[in-house]
């Protein structure tokens, strides 16, 4: 190869890099710079560490959403993960701390709950999916129905208080952003580097792309299965102790508004239904489109349902503007190949 | 003859349809042309050679030895790489990742295994070259490119892996004339540095063309095992339908020749 094509060709490596985490980056800036000048107090402190809060709870069922649709499947039950995880924390440390005793072992334990248990969750989604060879569709909507009934049954019909002040801390103080999007943060960072620098994740983008492929390339493709929905299942515990611990209560119908725009969120950030390609990264860009167009939407006193019918609709040509520039970019790349 | 790698009365069927029966080839060094009509069981026995399906009967003998092969990853390591008809690349992976898919490179990392980026592109780049199919950057997502440029994909990473034995499916039904005097240039080298190659094809000229020795196949049994120097496209021809006249009204020279 000479220098000349090497120098072309790195500048085409930048396109393809590029190309689609601009448009929604764009589309990101676009929002904020509306709500800057429409919405009085857009740019306080306050209404930005909100967006952060409030973007932190559900991006956490996000990043594992995403490993699952680029792996080309679809997780529903992770919404209502979050309120059984959340609900079993809750339990726990009203059950055993009683306004004396030791708050933070028991905090740092209920945490632990919340994290095998969603692990577990997802484990066991994983392994119905990969085992009985069913539609994911359909085992996590049923797996939903499971977690959820699971919570109403632990809650006994009420919501549980009386938690650590601790749980407090975590879920409301901590510097700067507060612990709750340092936690968020970290593992952003993790799911993005295991998507990038490790087997496992190179086969979540394989096996969406072509999983017999992956098969005949000697993978394990049940294992692989099941560690994806793992930790779909482990971000949607994480965010059940954390949304526990931020509004100090363990409801049993936490998270029902989450499913919505935990996956639109996926969506808008360019990972496509057909699996195969995606990224984190994107899934973050998706997830503070959504809720800067929420807290815009509020801070501008527009009712709740027209933020409803704004995510929806920013759904939809997220997706629309997506399958123009693949169209586009596969008919160049055509006409590269017969030039 | 020589006994490297074999097929011993190898048979199969699927639900009740004998696909093969009784096939014994001993596979010479060099380009073996597997030819036959549709149906005439030779995918099948690509198939069962890779790993991908189970003969019901019969055995395989690899180096002298004999051995099951079960799935595609023991075919893998015993040195038999394969070119899938349908050519088996993840269309949103490059051209790198699709090389080494399955046998990445790793590098520890604070004890975990990590993607080595670099050695995959640096060790892929070399092999690239020898593919000689003009091919766009190495991170370019396989579904941008063309036949012939999947097809140099796939070569290259038999190539890489450095096969004993290559199986290849209509390698190129979708090649272009360029592309497929450049993959069959590719072939002839990988033949002289000892590789043993499996052809399964309908294009009788290239089969003329390429092979050292041809195995025709009709109904699941093998009807002849032929030179090429020594038959005709004809010739073979009549010996993939199986009819006598056939010879006689398509090649008059040919009996004239060979009686």
């Amino acid at each position: 190869m000479d220098q000349n094509t090497s120098v072309r060709h790195s500048g085409r490596k930048f396109q393809w890099a590029l190309r689609g985490r601009v448009t929604i980056l764009f589309v990101l800036v676009l929002f904020v710079v509306f709500f800057g000048v429409t919405a009085r107090g857009f740019f306080t402190k306050i209404s930005l560490e909100n967006i952060m809060v409030s973007t932190a709870l559900f991006l956490l069922l996000s990043l594992g959403e995403t490993y699952v649709m680029i792996s080309g499947g679809i997780d529903l039950s992770v919404s209502s993960m979050l309120a059984l995880s959340g609900m079993v924390s809750g339990v726990y440390i009203s059950s055993t701390y009683h306004g004396t005793g030791p708050a933070i072992g028991i905090t740092l334990i209920a945490l632990a709950l919340s994290l095998v248990l969603g692990l577990a969750g997802g484990t066991f989604n994983g392994l119905i999916i990969a085992n009985l060879k069913l539609n994911p569709l359909i085992v996590t909507l049923g797996t939903w129905g499971v977690f959820y009934g699971g919570a109403e049954l632990i809650a006994n019909g009420s919501p549980v208080g009386n938690l650590t002040p601790f749980s407090y801390v975590l879920g409301n103080g901590g510097p700067l952003v507060g612990w709750v999007v340092w936690i968020t943060l970290a593992f952003v960072i993790a799911y993005a580097w295991i998507a990038r620098r490790t087997r496992f994740g190179r086969y979540i983008f394989a096996v969406g792309a072509n999983r017999e492929a992956v098969r005949r390339a000697g993978v394990n493709l049940k294992r692989q299965s099941v560690g994806v929905y793992a930790l779909a299942g482990l971000g949607a515990g994480a965010a059940g102790f954390l949304s526990m611990a931020h509004f100090q209560t363990a409801s049993p119908v936490a998270g029902s508004d989450y499913l919505l725009i935990a996956v639109a969120a996926v969506i808008i950030g360019g990972t496509p239904l057909t699996g195969g390609e995606g990224s984190i990264w994107g899934t973050v860009v998706g997830a503070l489109i959504i809720s800067v167009l929420e807290n815009g939407f509020v801070m501008l006193n527009i009712s709740a349902f027209w933020q409803l019918v704004a995510v929806g609709l920013t759904t939809i040509l997220a997706v629309y503007f997506d399958e123009i520039q693949r169209h586009f970019q596969i008919a160049q790349a055509a006409r590269r190949n017969t030039a | 003859m020589d006994e490297q790698f074999s097929v011993r009365q190898i048979a199969k069927s699927y639900a009740g349809v004998q696909a093969l029966q009784d096939v014994t080839i001993d596979f010479a060094s060099g380009l073996t042309a597997i030819v036959g009509d549709n149906g005439a069981g030779k995918s099948t026995l690509m198939k069962i050679l890779s790993g991908v399906e189970h003969p019901d009967r019969g055995t395989i003998v690899h180096n002298g030895q004999s051995v099951t092969i079960d799935n595609p990853v023991i075919a893998r390591k015993l040195g038999i790489e394969s070119l899938y008809q349908d050519l088996a690349l993840a269309d949103t992976l490059n051209v790198i990742e699709n090389m080494f898919l399955g046998r990445e490179i790793v590098t520890r990392r604070f004890g975990i295994p990590v993607l080595d980026e670099r050695a995959m592109a640096q060790a892929a780049g070399d092999t690239l070259a020898r593919v000689r199919i003009g091919l766009p950057h190495p991170k370019t997502p396989v579904r941008y490119l063309s036949g012939g440029q999947r097809q140099a994909v796939a070569l290259a990473r038999a190539l890489y892996f450095k096969a004993q034995v290559l199986l290849l499916d209509e390698p190129t039904a979708a090649l272009g004339p360029k592309e497929t005097s450049a993959f069959t240039s590719v072939i002839k080298e990988l033949v002289d540095s000892g590789t043993r190659v499996v052809m399964v094809t309908h294009n009788i000229p290239q089969v003329i063309e390429m092979a050292d020795s041809i195995v025709v196949m009709r109904a699941g049994r093998i009807v002849a095992r032929v030179a090429p120097q020594d038959t005709s496209e004809q010739q073979l021809l009549a010996f993939m339908v199986g009819s006598q006249e056939t010879i006689e009204e398509a090649s008059p020279q040919w009996i004239k020749t060979h009686q």
